[in-house]
C-alpha cells in the first residue's frame, strides 16, 4: 500500500459483505473500522435475509444527498441496486470513508469516482494483520469460504489467495 | 475514467475518450437510440461490465488482498 492513502475513517457497508462476514462467523471484525454505517436500503435487506449480522456495531443511516446527474445516469448504467446506489451517495458526502462491498459493479463505480473500496477477503486478511485473529484461524476461515459462505470466489483464485497469506504469515 | 469526488453537489464526473468514439455516441444519442449521451455511457459501462466482470472482480479481490496482508491501516 502506498503511504500516501488516507487512513481508514470509518466505512460505509452494502449488503455483502455484512452477510459474508456474519456466514463465517467474523461480524465482531467490523467493530475495529468504526464508524459502520449502513444506508436503510442495505438495512432492510440484511434484516430480510439475516437479521443476526445486524449487530450493536452497526448504525443505521438514512438522508444520504443525491448525486450529480450525470453520476446517478453512471450508477444507473451500471444496473445498481438502490441500497448500493445509496452507499455510494454516503461515500460522495463523505468522501474519507470507504466503501465496504463485494459487488463487481459497485466497486468498479466506487473505483472510478476516486473512493476507497474493499470487500470481504480484505476484512479477514486485515484481521490477522491487525491482531483480531490468529493468521492460521483466518486460513481455515478461508478454505470455510465456499461452504459455509454465499461469497463467491473462483475456486483457483481462492487457493492462490490463501497460499499467499500462507506465505506471507510464514505458515506455508 | 476519473472522477473528482467533491464534496456533495459539486462533484464532477470527467471521462477522456477519443473524439471519433465521442462522435460515434453522439451519432447514436442523435439516431434516437439513446435519450442523452448519459444513457449512452451508462449503457456501454453496463455492457462492459457484463463482459468482464469476473475479470473485474479478480483484479479488485487481488487488490484487496494486498490491502488486507500488507496495508497500513
Amino acid at each position: 500500500m502506498a503511504e500516501t492513502e488516507p487512513r481508514l475513517s470509518g466505512v460505509v457497508c452494502d449488503a455483502g459483505p455484512l452477510l459474508h462476514l456474519d456466514e463465517l462467523g467474523c461480524s465482531d471484525l467490523l467493530e475495529d473500522l468504526r464508524p459502520v454505517l449502513v444506508p436503510q436500503a442495505v438495512w432492510a435487506e440484511v434484516e430480510r435475509l439475516r437479521p443476526q449480522a445486524l449487530t450493536p456495531v452497526l448504525e443505521e443511516v438514512s438522508h444520504a444527498v443525491a448525486l450529480p446527474a450525470e453520476i446517478e445516469a453512471v450508477l444507473r448504467g451500471l444496473s445498481l441496486h438502490e441500497g448500493e446506489r445509496q452507499a455510494l451517495r454516503w461515500i460522495a458526502a463523505n468522501p474519507t470513508l470507504t466503501l465496504l462491498t463485494d459487488d463487481a459493479a459497485a466497486r468498479l463505480a466506487a473505483k472510478a469516482l476516486g473512493w476507497r473500496v474493499h470487500g470481504t477477503v480484505g476484512i479477514l486478511l486485515r484481521a490477522a494483520r491487525r491482531g483480531q485473529r490468529e493468521p492460521s484461524a483466518i486460513l481455515e476461515i478461508l478454505r470455510a469460504i465456499p461452504h459455509r459462505s454465499t461469497l463467491h470466489i473462483k475456486p483457483s483464485l481462492l487457493s492462490e489467495i490463501i497460499a499467499e497469506a500462507a506465505r506471507s504469515w510464514q505458515l506455508a | 475514467m476519473s472522477a473528482m469526488p467533491q464534496p456533495q453537489a459539486t462533484a464532477t464526473l470527467e471521462a477522456e475518450v477519443p473524439s471519433r468514439v465521442l462522435g460515434e455516441l453522439q451519432a447514436l444519442v442523435d439516431a434516437g437510440w439513446f435519450a442523452s449521451l448519459d444513457e449512452a455511457v451508462g449503457d456501454a459501462l453496463r455492457r462492459f461490465l457484463d463482459s468482464h466482470r469476473e475479470a473485474i472482480l479478480e483484479a479488485m479481490i487481488r487488490e484487496d488482498v494486498a490491502w488486507g496482508l500488507h496495508g497500513r491501516d
